[in-house]
């Protein structure tokens, strides 16, 4: 079914591209190799890692493993509107209805086969211990072995080294399973590959922090933790060109993302990840832009290709997910000031402990810098409570509320 | 009694190294999720997160804490320890607190991070202090810890055995007691307790079962479960036994590498797991309960912890496979919902009879 799904995607996407070469956007080259990976996960051809979110995708790829971490399933899942027959799946099992959809509709999947069997697992244990329960979950499941990754909580030399060794031993732990060392040329490669990449996503985010933004609520979604799926390899810097190109030509052009932008807003955490009206209605009823989604931003340094295992741990560190709460809430601070932020949309992912359990924290960070933040109630992976008529409601309330103060950066 | 001076450091993990806070002379104290304060943690967590966190963070609102507690020891152990981390030094800033990092696995090159980690505390701890710690030193209040360890475990063979008055329930208030007082303080009251019940008569009021879960500080609950027709012969629980675990520790030479490997070594809370062995809670549960002749398994786990809740399944299937049944609870640190748990406690114990 999955496979059937992402070999559709992907010829229609091509199909639509080479009819009509003028519709290629740079939204549609990202999807185009996501749905490529999903294609390959799902394919039974190559070598497949499931893998928490912060394992270094780049390494893998040069090691010749198609790997993913397991909430792209979820959020697939939640997209194509199939996730409830997997929660459903998960809670007959005996997996507690409050914690995370995106975990629990994996476990749903792989029970009902409809994960690929991978030839291995990597966790790791940011951004969340449910990642990780998920990760021994199904390493039992599908009785193959499994690696752990810790990543240390803040940047110190000695946390970076243990993850550098820890990397290294990784890199072991797959030449074991796959009988094949790490090609040192494959690997520099990849690493080039990420920096690039890495280089241009520099851009483009300063790019869309122009007043107005060529951005808008669907260009971006979900892009900058999906993007690291295709560190290492020629999608990454392809995907990041198309966007450099598109927005330098909106920039050029005097074009923004939405018409008349009046609200910038920026989305903490992930997005809700089925169908729903909630962007459509902020761009067209309210002039109000998505311009940004918290993981959107480069917090790691390009990569030194003679000391890979070093960078790779520090990137890992650097997501903002990880560590102190302080740290993350300085973060968002410092993305509110580049964006010219207007508010802030938390949706709050039901289940998700890690994210909304630093909710309060959040809207007083926030807060202190004169930005507002409107925190749903939201399971962005689950549509079955879906109240699409409260959040209206809620949505209006806060824009109501923009609309009687100054923006805190006049 | 001893030197009452001394400040409280306080804690929330079963993992935390208290030697190392006495060893500093300091009282390590356990910020127990038990109050009367009201619920308003959730407006700063949310409310869908551990329940044994926002209780510890109500205390800490209403400032129900001893006076004398001037520090905090975190472990990063789970998602929610850190986001209370987070909010207690929102809500306390003047608190000294550090959090340390806490592998989770017992590899060899963790052990060697965690031993950073601690030697890290050391330091933190010295400065706080404002005196010098030294490895005997710390060596000395592990050998305290262990007899402590010893203690506890010798009243645990009690309860198994049927022989400590009071059962399940007092064996909780001795370990809330012992994780609350002078480390010298606290082995005095077990070895009285020992004296007490070393020749109390064996007895059975009913059904043996072995009960296991993350948070239940609660020494009512116990009763409570003994009323409905059981007989606890053994827990393990964060806040129970696995609180006490033996740190065998040799030599003050590479001290903190020692007790790092012991700390992570220990009987594990669900966060924590060998990759070689997924899964392994579940054969860890059916193998204790069988060990201990027990007919039956109680699994009580706190609303939102995931670390509980994702292996519970595992448990559940693993021990399908045996002729102990199992009764899974999710409960909040309190009794509120026992009444509900009540009926089914009963007609558990109903069918294992």
């Amino acid at each position: 079914m999955m496979k059937q799904y992402f070999d559709d995607l992907v010829n229609g996407i091509e199909a639509k591209i080479k009819e009509d070469p003028g519709s290629m956007s740079p939204r549609k080259i990202y999807a185009l190799e996501v749905a490529k990976i999903g294609r390959r996960l799902y394919g039974g051809e190559e070598r497949v890692a499931w893998c928490g979110v912060t394992a270094p995708f780049d390494l893998l790829a040069a090691m010749g493993i198609t790997s993913c971490f397991v909430e792209f399933v979820g959020a697939m899942l939640a997209s194509t509107g199939m996730v409830s027959e997997f929660l459903a799946e998960a809670e007959q099992a005996g997996f507690a209805g409050d914690t995370c959809a995106y975990h629990k509709s994996v476990l749903g999947a792989a029970r009902k086969n409809l994960m690929p069997v991978p030839d291995f697992l990597i966790a790791t244990s940011c951004p969340c211990t449910g990642g990780l329960a998920v990760m021994e979950n199904l390493a039992r499941h599908f009785k193959k072995d499994l690696f752990v990754l810790n990543i240390p909580q803040e940047e110190t030399d000695q946390s970076v080294q243990y993850l550098a060794d820890q990397i290294q031993d990784m890199v072991r732990f797959v030449s074991n399973h796959t009988g094949e060392p790490l090609s040192e040329d494959r690997f520099r490669e990849a690493i080039a590959n990420t920096n690039k990449a890495r280089e241009i996503m520099v851009d483009v985010y300063k790019m869309a922090m122009n007043l107005p933004s060529p951005a808008n609520g669907r260009l971006f979604g979900n892009f900058g933790i999906v993007v690291a799926l295709l560190l290492g390899t020629q999608a990454a810097v392809d995907v990041a060109t198309v966007y450099r190109d598109s927005f330098k030509e909106m920039l050029k052009n005097k074009v923004s993302g939405i018409p008349n932008e009046r609200y910038r807003l920026l989305w903490i955490q992930n997005r809700i990840q089925f169908k729903n009206p909630l962007i459509e209605i902020l761009e067209t009823q309210y002039n109000a832009s998505i311009i940004s989604d918290e993981l959107n931003d480069i917090t790691w340094d390009p990569i030194n290709p003679d000391n890979p295992y070093i960078g790779l741990a520090r990137r890992a560190i650097s997501i903002p997910f990880n560590g102190q709460g302080r740290r993350r809430i300085r973060h968002l601070q410092q993305m509110a000031k580049d964006y010219r932020i207007d508010g802030a949309i938390n949706p709050c992912h039901w289940g998700c402990r890690q994210g909304s359990g630093a909710r309060g924290l959040v809207s007083k960070g926030l807060g202190e810098i004169g930005v507002p933040v409107l925190n749903l109630e939201v399971d962005c992976i689950d549509s079955r409570n879906f109240a699409q008529g409260q959040l209206k409601t809620r949505l209006e309330a806060f824009i109501e509320m923009l609309d009687n103060r100054s923006s805190p950066w006049n | 009694m001893t030197n009452m001076k001394k400040e409280k450091i306080g804690f929330t993990c079963a993992y935390t190294p208290i030697a190392m806070a006495d060893a500093a002379g300091y009282i390590p104290y356990r910020v127990l999720p038990v109050s009367e304060v009201p619920d308003q943690a959730g407006r700063i967590l949310h409310d869908n997160l551990c329940p044994h966190v926002k209780r510890v963070l109500d205390r800490a609102l209403e400032n129900d804490l001893p006076e004398d507690l001037t520090g905090m020891i975190f472990m990063n152990s789970c998602d929610a320890m850190r986001r209370l981390a987070d909010a207690w030094m929102e809500t306390r800033p003047k608190d000294k607190v550090i959090i340390l990092d806490l592998p989770t696995t017992p590899e060899k090159i963790d052990i060697s991070f965690f031993a950073q980690e601690l030697s890290r505390l050391s330091d933190t701890l010295a400065a706080w202090s404002g005196s010098r710690i030294t490895a005997g030193k710390i060596l000395q209040s592990i050998d305290q810890y262990n007899r402590i360890a010893d203690r506890i475990q010798t009243l645990n063979s009690f309860l198994a055995d049927g022989k400590l008055k009071g059962s399940g329930k007092r064996l909780q208030e001795l370990i809330n007691l012992a994780t609350s007082i002078p480390f010298e303080d606290s082995l005095k009251l077990l070895d009285d307790e020992i004296i007490k019940n070393k020749n109390h008569p064996a007895e059975m009021n009913g059904i043996p079962v072995f009960l296991f879960g993350n948070v239940m500080p609660d020494p009512e609950f116990f009763s409570l479960i003994e009323d409905c027709g059981v007989q606890i012969i053994g827990n393990d629980f964060c806040t129970s036994t696995r609180m006490f675990s033996q740190l065998p520790c040799k030599k003050e030479e590479s001290i903190f590498a020692q007790l790092s490997g012991h700390i992570l070594g220990k009987p594990p809370c669900a966060r924590s797991f060998d990759p070689s062995h997924p899964g392994k809670i579940a054969d860890d549960v059916v193998q204790k309960a069988k060990s201990l002749g027990a007919r039956g398994v109680i699994g009580h786990s706190l609303k939102f912890c995931d670390p509980y809740l994702a292996r519970l399944p595992m448990v559940r299937d693993t021990i399908q496979g045996t002729e102990i049944p199992l009764l899974l609870l999710e409960g909040d640190c309190t009794l509120r919902s026992f009444g509900q748990q009540k009926t089914r406690i009963e007609a558990f114990a109903e069918m294992l009879r």
